[in-house]
């Protein structure tokens, strides 16, 4: 039986994000924003999305006189990509 | 716009992004490994000529050199910082290698301090009761190079594994030999000298090579 794909991670950069973060204890928005190749604006918006269904968490702060943003995936966050992992295998081998 | 992806898709993207931060090595790594490289094995170079070129009643000053191992302080704080400023993305084998270095100095000090102090005790204990057994107050000091190098190539091994660099790996295996023939070598006459060279010799290549292979590597990943 196919299990439902979570919407929210369910599009290719809300999804990137979540693939980095699951690897990293910490990473900066410049960071993701090199490695996903989007622009920073598109990016705001999904980082924005995840953080309101309490999938990462963001940290505003300053390096020196730069503004700077850090992201971590919480436990939610972890839990609901496991669930789409599984779900996705659930599609590509179908019982 | 939000780009949907089939199943195939997705799972690729998530390998891939999960690949980009794997073995990343913070920028700035091997300028730290650089420091301390060069200054201990400067050091002990010179204390090792030092000590052969002083009378042999004053040969035991060269160690004194030691002290500049301080200096490497201040530097090494200033490049931490720097590296912090400039680090983009942490990953969890950073986190733990970070805490390896950081039990690897708090060792190194729990024996350099003990024996700092236990010297100092003993060498007010023995100069008191003049026993003429005062063997006890220098001995423990043949011991000290081993067990440096015992843990730095603790530190390097570990690190070359995580990080799957094998400069790392090499250094370390080096280390861990070096450290081995020096506590069967304890008993030959002019050991203390050769002790020094050989703790130069183990930073060139547990520091000094794999840092500049190190500052190379972080050079081509910008």
């Amino acid at each position: 039986m196919f299990k439902e794909l979570d919407p929210l991670l369910h599009s290719q950069l809300r999804l990137a994000v979540i693939s980095i973060l699951i690897g990293t204890e910490e990473a900066d928005f410049v960071f993701i924003r090199e490695k996903t190749a989007s622009t920073a604006g598109n990016l705001s918006v999904q980082i924005e999305k995840l953080r309101e269904a309490g999938y990462i968490s963001v940290e505003k702060s300053f390096k020196g006189k730069m503004p700077r943003t850090t992201c971590r995936i919480t436990p939610a966050g972890i839990s609901a990509f496991e669930k789409y992992v599984d779900a996705l295998h659930s599609y590509l081998q179908p019982k | 716009m939000e780009k949907l992806l089939n199943e195939k898709e997705s799972l690729e993207l998530i390998g891939q992004m999960i690949n980009t931060a794997k073995n990343n090595l913070e920028k700035g790594t091997g300028k730290i490994f650089l420091l301390w490289g060069y200054l201990v094995a400067g050091i002990s170079f010179g204390t090792c000529i030092l000590s052969m070129i002083l009378p042999k009643q004053t040969a035991y000053d060269a160690y004194l050199l030691w002290f500049l191992m301080f200096f490497g302080i201040p530097f090494h704080f200033w490049l931490i910082k720097k590296r912090e400023n400039e680090r983009l993305v942490m990953t969890y084998i950073e986190k733990l290698m970070r805490w390896v270095w950081i039990g690897f100095t708090l060792s190194v000090l729990v024996v350099v301090v003990g024996m700092l102090l236990d010297t100092v005790i003993l060498s007010y204990f023995v100069s008191r009761v003049k026993e003429g057994n005062d063997f006890v107050y220098w001995f423990q000091w043949l011991l000290l190079t081993p067990i440096m190098l015992c843990l730095y190539g603790f530190a390097l091994f570990v690190s070359g594994k995580a990080y799957e660099f094998k400069p790392l790996v090499i250094g370390g295996i080096i280390c861990f030999f070096a450290s081995f023939f020096l506590f069967f070598s304890i008993h030959k006459t002019g050991v203390m000298y050769f002790q020094q060279f050989v703790l130069g010799v183990s930073a060139v290549a547990g520091f000094v090579i794999p840092g500049h292979m190190l500052n190379r590597k972080e050079y081509k990943n910008v």
